[in-house]
Formats: C-alpha cells, sequence, structure tokens
C-alpha cells in the first residue's frame, strides 16, 4: 500500500550513493525484497517509474530478487522455509512461535552508475 | 560502474525513530502509538482516557489523518495540547512527520503522549515512530478472525484494546475466540476488554498505563 514511498526511499538512498562515489548518473539500482516484507513487486515497479522521474535516476533500471521466508520454531525447534507469505508460521508443528529468519528484508545491494 | 550499497530502504525511518525516542525519552515522555482500523474507536478510546486521566498526569496528542481536523479539534475541547499531522493520502504516519511536528508540543510539560495513527489495519504496524509502545484497538463488529487475516499489527503490538464491548448482545462474536487467535498469533498480547460508551474496563486500562508512567 505504500510502494511509492518505498520506491522514493530507494531513489533517494541511490542518489545519494551515487553522487557520493562522484557519479551523476544511475543506470541501474538492484535490490532484495523479502517475500514477507508485504512489498508488492508489481505495485514497487510502476510507482519506482513515477518516482525517478526528473532525477539523476530518471533512465535507471529496478533490478529485484526476492528471498524465501526462512525461520525457526521456537517450540519444536525445526528450520523450514514457509510458502504462506503473511500468516507465518511452523510447518512441522503448526506453531505460530516462528522465529523468521529471513523473508521481511527490504535492501538495496548494488548500484550501476556513471 | 558498479557500487555495492547494502542499506536498508526503510533504514532512515528508523533512524529517525530512533532520534524521536531518544529526545522523548530524555524529556520524560511516554509514547504510545495507537493504531486501528478506520472507526475501531481510537479518538473515542483517547477522549476518554483523556478524561480519567487528565487531572493525574500531563497529557499530549498527535492526532494522524489523511485529511481533515475533525479529532484535533474532538481533542483539542478537552484542552490538552494537540497537533494534527495531514498525511495528505498517505495510509500511515512515519517517524519524520513525527519529528516534524514534536517541537509544536510542550515537550517539557508532557508526561504521556498520544500518537494517533491513521485509520488502516495494515501499513501502520510497519513503521516505528518512536514509541515506548504500541497499542492496537479492534472492535467487537470487526470479527474474531481479525488476527488471523491481519497478523502483523497483533504481532507488533504490546496490547490490544477490544472495544465496543457493550455490543456483545446483539453480535455473534465469539469473543473468547477473538483472544485465543489474537494470543495465537501474540502469546505477549496483553489484552483489555473495552466500552468507550459505557466505560465498562476503561480503569484497567488507565491502571495500567499510569503503572508504567510511574513504575513501582
Amino acid at each position: 500500500m505504500h510502494e511509492l514511498s518505498i520506491a522514493h526511499n530507494i531513489i533517494e538512498i541511490a542518489i545519494s550513493e551515487c553522487k557520493k562515489a562522484g557519479y551523476s548518473k544511475i543506470n541501474s539500482i538492484s535490490i532484495r525484497i523479502g517475500r514477507a516484507s508485504g512489498v508488492m513487486t508489481d505495485a514497487l515497479l510502476f510507482a519506482f517509474d513515477i518516482a525517478k522521474k526528473d532525477s539523476i535516476a530518471e533512465n535507471a533500471v529496478l533490478k529485484y530478487e526476492e528471498t524465501p521466508v526462512k525461520g525457526r520454531c521456537r517450540e519444536c525447534g525445526t528450520d523450514s522455509t514457509v510458502d504462506d507469505t503473511i500468516f507465518v508460521c511452523c510447518p512441522s508443528c503448526g506453531s505460530y512461535q516462528f522465529e523468521l529468519l529471513s523473508g521481511r528484508e527490504l535492501d538495496i545491494i548494488e548500484i550501476d552508475v556513471e | 560502474m558498479k557500487i555495492k550499497v547494502v542499506s536498508r530502504v526503510l533504514e532512515a525511518n528508523e533512524r529517525i525513530a530512533e532520534e524521536n525516542r531518544k529526545l522523548l525519552k530524555d524529556k520524560g515522555v511516554f509514547v504510545l502509538n495507537l493504531m486501528s482500523a478506520p472507526g475501531a474507536g481510537k479518538t473515542s478510546l483517547l477522549i476518554k482516557t483523556i478524561e480519567l486521566l487528565k487531572s493525574r498526569v500531563a497529557i499530549g496528542v498527535i492526532e494522524g489523518d489523511i485529511t481533515g481536523t475533525e479529532d484535533a479539534e474532538r481533542i483539542g475541547a478537552l484542552r490538552v495540547p494537540v497537533v494534527q499531522i495531514n498525511t495528505g493520502g498517505a495510509c500511515h504516519l512515519d517517524a519524520n512527520m513525527i519529528n516534524t511536528v514534536l517541537q509544536e508540543l510542550p515537550l517539557d510539560q508532557i508526561r504521556l503522549l498520544f500518537i494517533e495513527n491513521v485509520g488502516n489495519l495494515v501499513c501502520p504496524a510497519e513503521f516505528n515512530v518512536g514509541e515506548d509502545m504500541k497499542v492496537m484497538i479492534l472492535s467487537v463488529t470487526e470479527g474474531e478472525d481479525k488476527p488471523l487475516k491481519y497478523p502483523l499489527m497483533f504481532q507488533e503490538s504490546q496490547v490490544l484494546l477490544i472495544n465496543k464491548i457493550d455490543l456483545l448482545p446483539y453480535l455473534d462474536i465469539d469473543i473468547e475466540r477473538l483472544v485465543k487467535n489474537s494470543l495465537k498469533v501474540n502469546p505477549q498480547l496483553k489484552i483489555f476488554t473495552v466500552s468507550c460508551k459505557s466505560g465498562e474496563g476503561l480503569s484497567q486500562w488507565t491502571d495500567f498505563l499510569l503503572s508504567k508512567i510511574n513504575p513501582v
């Protein structure tokens, strides 16, 4: 629901990193989206194209990789990867005491600049 | 030319939330982030809470809405300092919005600050604003399945207020199941059942708040 403000954040961080390194144009931004981050990839890509206008990232492509939802059950101790991205519980014993180890990240990993 | 970045996109919000938290802690202000779906009774709960507590503790309020000042006017009528934030479409408050209005409140005098988030059962749970405690309200008309359908807010909150219990005789909701479902997604959740209309359960809630501000 708030993909536009996330897109603005991504572009802001990328522009600041680009300038810091002494470059003036961003060709691409690579991000990692956890499947349980709550971010809808399609909506983010759409918002990104709006948010990048009139900036040094206006021709930038947003590249993304999705990370699976992994966790460890506090009750039975099993490590698992789960398919459900919203309501996460242990697939072995059904407990909701399931500590997420990955799957909620939203990180910029690399930018391509010139 | 490729540059490795490795930066959390929401890091900026976390940083500002931490700034807010530090500033408010230094001033000795206890901060609650009040979240719920639209119409669950955030403003009514605030009004009742203020009425019950204002002679005992200095209260301030930040009102978040997409547009309008109705809520701030209702709160202002109780003669407590209030600031309205209009998000202009955004579905949640973020740390920066709070940061920009903090100076408008007499923080040296306030001990208890309520931040009433935008009515929304999803997004507000994802943004820390610098609060000490996240409190969510669910009204009994919303149904016992909500913790299972919108788990994040239940998981992020420390307190759940189940509101409008005066309506229970007219509804089919199974409140025990609602409590069970809530504890299933967050076993640490502290739950109060209240009615802002009849006043039932509110003193337990305000006693709890006082114990948080003045720990024994």
